[in-house]
């Protein structure tokens, strides 16, 4: 239906990508609040069942052979169809890297803007207010939509739940849209993996990191066991770096990366400021360090005063029960 | 081949950033500023394809007066010459309407590859690239990591999320944002920074665009700029590790809701 | 690269020879075309190394640049001018402000902004500033004059591999080369130890000042109001004294000048500032402030007779390097700018003259002599020494020589260096002093002071601070001195850690702020300060 919040779902080898599902609960929240229906558009070519199983009340399947693989051109393409077709008043899309790779040239060639990677939203005076952040985190902006809907934006990994999301049976419908192969103008390859020679700590959802606490490079291997319970990434404070223990790539603060993952667990880091300044901003942190007066309790959600050789393993074990 | 580059002047990393008076952007007087890192390894792309396959590598920049020093730095390691968009007229513009500003910029300009870096320090908008390839009509790609031409074609690596990476191939002309680290960044010569003193800045002004102020409306608005306050109350787990560990997942997993 | 004059450092002094040559090339066409003339700044911007409290006379900029009131970044005319005695819990204020602390028509300024804009200044001439750059080594020619100067090496790790972008130093001749490094220069230390500078001077004495910009709630203080304060925490044997000075925009300067020929090999300068502002008259001052940025730096306080030769074969030294500054008054901005404009008169005549020689440069010692720099640090040439024994002998003599046109009991008052006055920990009282517990709102651990100086290096380069024999250190200094450089250091870059069973040295020298204190003070001459790659260091913006 006309101005509806319609959230663009992403899909991938056949499996609903969990972000747009968080995007989706983040449409819900906004939807309740301004009374706007949430509905849903996934693109891509055989996705017809995989719609069925977004939960949503209402879900546009836009199928077209020329839209696997994912291309730039072919999603701008075939979405801007829909929205002309569909006119939500709000598109909203989760900031993936291929969101990132697209949805600024779909609202571009509607002539609109698009707010990107938002944190959460405000309702002023009845009108939708994004906050999303600055300078790496260090500040947060309130950004509002001016001129015409429809508006487009995108929400952070994590700053929404799926699993609040009430399990639905949608409503699908398929949308058709016109899309030559000329108008396709880049050619994928085929996705790999490679051992990462730089890392992006800023992408990582969850972060470990060691300090001076770790006392010799040996006992890495015990963080390391934490990252891999955890799939997170493994970084550190600047003396480790240092140490040539870890690539500098994997440094944390002022010097090094500023990051603000969903958990951020701090092992032997004492938190001096150079470093509190790169993950201050993380949305949970946990601190285990022998010292109760080490300054990164300031910034702890969750402190655990203890000697982490004794914490992390019976940690890990925990964790793994759950994660299975 | 012939490269423009987009580049930015940003506040330097380490600057105090405070909100300004109106609250809706930070206090610019006193700080210091530099190159947009991402920007500077597009740079750095485009310099290296020049040494490979010769040509010329362009800058373009839309910034106030204070942009010289980042427009200079990058003539100083080698760029040919440089386009400063320079106007009161031209502060405050949203995403779209800046990509908007650099495209006529651009109008006369031949090129093979548009670079710019991925995204800002400051705003993180990630869009001017991409918007810029919507408004020239020409194919793009982001978050690159190497880029091979030949033949009139480009191949690129694309970085994707949790370590994949993708190989794509478009026609040239293309625009690319590079993702920083794709290369180590090159130091300016001595010589380079004397000669950067002689080559051309290309100055345009409103009055060099028949600038109409009604078609640069903002699409979306900054209402306000501010250090996010966390009201932190630390929650001290105690007990044997295992209990500690325990503990704490519970914690995570229910209340913080991190696992 | 082939120059006429290469100047190296853009400080006052090194920005007011620029400024000066660009005036007399344009006065006298013909003789120097301003392409030819270098400025090297080790900074990644002109002013990020500039650091000082500072009330600025304006003589000598009045005679560089007159009618510079208009636009210059001067913060504040002086208003009013205090001395208060310290007490561990109260203050004296001086019935009568002595004459040489009588500042009014000076400017409160920040050498950062004042350096800024000079090296604007000297840009619109034409002169290249090459930022970035720092001279590593005094080049000679085969009749040992100087030739110019070696430039950094850029891109190397820290095993002195070439990484990927490397790109070697360059030999950067000039036929004259003016030495403006400011405090401790590496290259004039080098350059007066090949050539003997030194030889007929007293041993150069320095203080290490430590200062914090503060913003504070309004009205609290009047811009313009310049305080020093002596005594406590300052035990009456040592040399030092804070000050306050009134900014703009609730801006505050303080900090502490202490001076670098302390006894006791544990005392460290940066706890005396924290423990300073805790005195009751700081603490009301502050209370409800936010300190926004922190700096660290040495003053050359050695006076007349400490100073240099200030020429040699192709080369010129100005400024604190040249000992340039009045520690009576605490001022040395004015006499920077002074000495470089001498030194460019003097560099200009000896182009038009066609003769570089030593002997033609030599004529700057001339002009010096003839100017009001000189009969100023005359006036002063023995007010640092006269307080070797104490502040209640200091007066004394210091006031004697007030009335004796500076002469004091003794034509020359000795001078001892200051690294030499360290007395061993065995004939000491046991134990360590106390140190002020950071609150992290009044007083700052050495940590997050050093984060407020913006202070950043590229960590995959060199280490910077070259320890010649760390065995001293790890088995010899512990005994003997307790390792003083993990106190003296303002920006905690010597650690002392647990290493193998035993304390052993550890350098963090990405916090390094460039002050020279260990270069100045360690106490067997085994660390030599060198610049870090170009670019790195601190970032004393508004400071």
């Amino acid at each position: 239906m006309p101005d509806a919040i319609l959230t663009v779902i992403e899909q991938q080898a056949g499996k609903l990508n969990r972000m747009s599902l968080e995007t989706l609960a983040a449409a819900q929240a906004i939807g309740h609040d301004l009374g706007r229906e949430v509905e849903a558009v996934i693109p891509g070519s055989g996705i017809s069942e995989l719609a069925g199983q977004v939960p949503a009340p209402k879900v546009y399947a836009i199928e077209h052979p020329l839209l696997e693989p994912y291309t730039p051109d072919g999603y701008s393409i075939a979405l801007r169809q829909a929205i002309e077709h569909l006119r939500p008043w709000l598109v909203l899309l989760p900031h993936t890297y291929q969101v990132r790779d697209f949805a600024s040239k779909l609202a571009a060639s509607l002539e609109r803007g698009f707010v990107p990677d938002c944190i959460g939203y405000k309702v002023e005076n009845g009108e939708l207010v994004l906050t999303r952040q600055l300078f790496q985190g260090k500040m947060n902006a309130d950004v509002a939509f001016a001129g015409q809907p429809p508006y487009f934006a995108s929400i952070q990994a994590g700053a929404y739940r799926a699993d609040q999301l009430a399990t639905v049976s949608p409503a699908v419908e398929r949308i058709d849209v016109r899309l030559e192969p000329t108008q396709v103008r880049s050619r994928p390859g085929e996705r790999f993996q490679e051992a990462k020679q730089t890392v992006d700590l800023t992408q990582a959802e969850v972060i470990v990191a060691v300090g001076r606490g770790i006392k010799e490079q040996e006992n890495l291997s015990l963080a390391q066991g934490l990252c891999e319970a955890l799939h997170a990434e493994m970084a550190a404070s600047r003396p480790i770096c240092d140490n040539g223990w870890l690539p500098m790539e994997r440094q944390i603060g002022s010097s090094g990366q500023t990051v603000s993952p969903k958990l951020y667990l701090a092992l032997g880091i004492s938190g001096a400021i150079q470093h509190l300044v790169g993950m201050k901003n993380s949305r949970v942190i946990v601190a285990i360090n022998k010292d109760q007066n080490a300054p990164i309790f300031e910034v702890a959600d969750y402190g655990i005063v203890g000697n982490l050789f004794d914490v992390v393993p019976p940690l890990v074990e925990e964790i793994k029960k759950v994660k299975t | 081949m012939n490269i423009v580059v987009c580049i930015k002047q940003v506040p330097a990393k380490d600057s105090t950033l405070r909100p300004s008076q109106d609250g809706t952007w930070i206090r610019e007087t006193d700080i210091s500023y530099e190159i947009n890192e991402p920007d500077a390894y597009a740079l750095e792309a485009a310099l290296r394809l020049k040494e490979q396959h010769g040509g010329s590598v362009v800058v373009l920049s839309a910034g106030p007066a204070r942009a010289q020093t980042v427009i200079r730095e990058a003539l100083a390691k080698g760029a040919d010459r440089a386009i400063h968009l320079d106007d009161e007229a031209f502060v405050g513009l949203d995403a779209y309407n800046t990509a908007r500003l650099l495209w006529l910029g651009l109008k006369g300009e031949q090129f093979d590859l548009l670079l710019t870096g991925l995204q800002s320090d400051d705003l993180g908008l990630a869009q001017t690239g991409v918007v810029l390839a919507e408004l020239l009509g020409l194919p793009h790609a982001t978050i690159i990591m190497d880029v091979q031409p030949a033949g009139g074609r480009v191949t690129v690596k694309r970085e994707l999320e949790a370590g994949w990476f993708q190989m794509v191939e478009m026609p040239m002309p293309a625009v690319l944002t590079i993702q920083s680290g794709l290369a180590k960044l090159r130091y300016a010569a001595l010589m380079g920074i004397k000669k950067a003193k002689t080559k051309e800045i290309r100055r345009i002004t409103k009055a060099d665009l028949n600038w109409n102020h009604a078609e640069w409306t903002n699409r979306c608005v900054i209402r306000r700029v501010y250090v996010p306050q966390k009201t932190k109350q630390t929650q001290f787990l105690t007990g044997t590790p295992k209990e500690v560990a325990a503990r704490l997942v519970e914690k995570l997993k229910f209340e913080a809701r991190a696992l | 690269m082939e120059a006429d004059v290469l100047i190296v450092g853009a400080g006052p002094a090194g920005l007011a020879c620029a400024l000066r040559l660009a005036q007399r090339a344009s006065a006298q066409p013909g003789v120097l075309d301003l392409e030819n003339v270098s400025v090297l700044e080790k900074g990644r911007e002109v002013g990020a190394h500039l650091l000082s409290g500072a009330v600025m006379d304006p003589r000598a900029l009045r005679e560089l640049l007159p009618g510079f009131e208009k636009e210059a970044p001067l913060d504040s005319p002086v208003t009013s001018d205090a001395v208060y005695f310290f007490t561990q819990g109260a203050q004296v204020k001086f019935p009568v402000t002595p004459p040489f602390f009588h500042n009014s028509g000076n400017y409160i300024v920040s050498l950062n902004r004042l350096g800024k804009w000079l090296g604007r200044k000297v840009e619109e001439t034409g002169i290249t500033i090459f930022t970035e750059t720092a001279g590593m080594e005094v080049l000679y020619d085969e009749g040992g004059n100087v030739r110019g100067v070696r430039s950094d090496d850029k891109g190397l790790d820290r095993d002195r591999r070439p990484k990927e972008n490397y790109q070697p130093g360059s030999d950067l001749h000039a036929k004259v080369t003016v030495f403006a490094e400011g405090t401790r220069g590496s290259l004039a230390k080098q350059l007066c130890a090949d050539k003997g500078l030194a030889r007929q001077s007293n041993p150069m004495t320095y203080a290490l000042g430590v200062k914090e910009l503060w913003e504070l709630p309004e009205g609290r203080l009047e811009a313009g109001s310049v305080a020093h304060t002596m005594g406590w925490p300052l035990a009456a044997e040592q040399y030092g004294g804070g000050w306050v000075y009134g900014l703009r925009d609730r801006l505050v300067s303080l900090g502490l000048v202490v001076g670098l020929d302390y006894r006791n090999p544990l005392f460290d300068p940066h706890d005396a500032f924290q423990r300073w502002k805790t005195h009751p008259f700081l603490r009301r001052l502050l209370e409800g402030g936010r300190m926004i940025k922190y700096g660290a730096k040495t003053i050359s306080e050695g006076g007349y007779f400490s100073m240099p030769e200030l020429s040699t074969g192709g080369a010129l030294i100005v400024g604190d390097s040249g000992g340039f500054l009045n520690s009576q008054r605490l001022k040395g901005i004015h006499l920077a700018i002074k000495s470089g404009m001498m030194a460019a008169d003097t560099v200009f005549d000896a182009l038009a003259a066609g003769d570089c020689s030593a002997q033609r440069l030599a004529a700057c010692r001339k002009s010096f002599e003839a100017s009001w720099a000189h009969e100023e640090l005359w006036k002063v040439r023995n007010f640092h020494q006269a307080f070797e024994h104490g502040l209640v002998g200091g007066i004394f003599h210091a006031g004697l020589q007030m009335v004796t046109g500076g002469r004091g009991l003794y034509a020359r008052y000795g001078a001892e260096a200051g690294h030499r006055r360290y007395v061993k920990l065995t004939e000491r009282p046991r134990g360590q002093p106390s140190r002020v517990a950071p609150d992290g709102k009044l007083t700052f651990d050495k940590v997050t002071d050093v984060y407020h100086s913006a202070a950043k290096h590229d960590e995959n380069q060199p280490p910077h601070l070259l320890i010649h024999d760390a065995d001293i250190c790890n088995n010899r200094c512990i005994r003997e001195f307790g390792n003083p450089c993990q106190y003296f250091c303002p920006a905690a870059v010597y650690e002392m850690v647990e290493k193998d069973g035993r304390q052993q040295i550890h350098l963090n020298p990405s916090n390094c702020v460039h002050c020279k204190t260990c270069d100045i003070m360690d106490p067997y001459e085994i660390i030599t300060w060198v610049p870090p790659e170009g670019g790195g260091g601190p970032n004393y913006e508004n400071l």
